[in-house]
């Protein structure tokens, strides 16, 4: 299976598998550096393949590129890993910084939405919080209470995790979309030791859930989630 | 006084897009701009030879240049070269907006095969000496890793969907795909 999977390696490069397969294929690249260099590679043939196609671009689109870049703020760069976020956000706290204090900056919030460059890494927890359109609720669990926000205002959903209790350093808690028809949950953010998280509002009918996970995290849940939540309830 | 920026932009071409992009990271505009002039042609281009409508391919080139805007930062050059981390983003753009397209798809399948094998680039395309090794190099592929090359990156087709259209087996299509895009980075790092 495994080489068949390997030979898929032309088709991904070509970006002609369909989402499941290439999904299923950039999980055998996370354990194969032989496969993503072939990968990275093949991509390269490709590109090159692409740009004998080039031709004069229509004269507008150049201004309005930079137009829109102009007012668009950037991406930071990406973390080396969620074990660096993590030890940062405890380091932090060692340094005698106060937690609200760390809320308010957004510090440590762990990683939103897996895999999707579009959510900045520091969610702005409190922002959401202090919306002065927001809704906010308390649930308490037996591993403690959780607050959640909702603001229209912002389009998102924050969690404030400082009463759950904590966690060794082998498990992480990890917040998940469900959607109403039972499809596969979908990772939102990972609390490595973060005070909270901040994530995009999901579509109606979509409830968050909590659930313990082994660190770093999980692609589906391991555990039952202990707490869930419909944010259009909040 | 002289710009050090200035000395990223060699007259005679050859223009370095990874630093380029490094500089682009840290919010600088004129790199961007520089980056457009680079590489533009190339993004719209492709976009236009995939989605084929003109205007949704402006559309397209416009979405790969802002997210190359917020992206830089995260661009690794350790992953590959950054022109083909930009064509990468620019044809997975053009892909996706072809497969949510599916009317326009299947009225395409006819004739796909002629219209892919026999297509030539459109008019006025930038001469370059590297089209014309890339073009040397697809000489070299067998005609059917060509055509399952040719028919997934160009119009957006699963392997799925070239092995049905050309009528091969599955696993056919998959290893054609691999050994022609090998044969085809052999073959250009001989001639580079």
């Amino acid at each position: 299976m495994s080489e068949d999977l390997h030979t898929l390696s032309g088709a991904f490069a070509l970006d002609a598998l369909n989402e499941s397969e290439a999904e299923q294929f950039r999980n055998h690249l996370l354990g194969c550096t032989g496969c993503a260099l072939e990968v990275s590679e093949l991509r390269e043939a490709a590109a090159l393949m692409g740009s004998i196609e080039s031709r004069p671009v229509p004269e507008s689109l150049k201004a309005r590129v930079l137009a829109v870049a102009d007012r668009t703020p950037q991406l930071p760069p990406r973390v080396t890993s969620l074990d660096s976020v993590r030890r940062r956000s405890w380091l932090t706290a060692a340094a005698g910084i106060v937690a609200a204090a760390v809320v308010v900056a957004g510090v440590g919030v762990g990683i939103s939405r897996l895999g999707d460059d579009e959510v900045p890494l520091a969610g702005g927890v409190s922002q959401v919080f202090d919306a002065s359109d927001a809704h906010t609720a308390q649930v308490s669990t037996d591993r403690g209470s959780v607050s959640v926000a909702v603001s229209s205002s912002t389009g998102r959903v924050a969690l404030d995790v400082r009463d759950l209790e904590p966690l060794d350093d082998e498990h992480v808690y990890q917040v998940w979309a469900l959607d109403e028809n039972g499809g596969t949950p979908t990772s939102m953010a990972v609390l490595s030791g973060g005070p909270g998280a901040s994530m995009p509002l999901p579509e109606s009918g979509t409830r968050l859930a909590l659930t313990v996970e082994p660190a770093p995290h999980s692609k589906v849940p391991t555990t039952t989630p202990f707490i869930e939540v419909d944010p259009s309830t909040v | 006084m002289a710009d050090a920026a200035l000395r990223l932009v060699p007259s005679a071409g050859g223009v370095d897009v990874d630093q380029l992009l490094t500089r682009v990271a840290r919010g600088d505009s004129q790199a961007f701009e520089w980056l457009y002039d680079e590489l533009g042609a190339s993004v719209y281009g492709l976009a236009r030879r995939v989605v084929r409508d003109p205007s949704r391919a402006e559309d397209i080139a416009q979405e790969v240049f802002l997210e190359v805007w917020r992206k830089a930062a995260r661009f690794d050059r350790n992953l590959g070269k950054g022109k083909t981390w930009v064509l990468t983003i620019a044809h997975r753009r053009a892909v996706d907006a072809v497969r949510r397209n599916e009317a326009v798809k299947r009225s395409d399948l006819h004739g796909a095969p002629d219209d892919v094998v026999h297509d030539q680039p459109g008019e006025a395309v930038i001469a370059a000496e590297e089209h014309g090794e890339v073009r040397d190099c697809l000489d070299t592929l067998t005609e059917l890793q060509l055509e399952s090359v040719r028919l997934a990156y160009f119009n957006g087709y699963t392997y799925n969907e070239v092995a049905t259209l050309l009528g091969k087996p599955l696993s056919t299509i998959k290893t054609r795909m691999r050994d022609g895009l090998i044969r085809l980075r052999d073959c250009l790092e001989g001639a580079a």
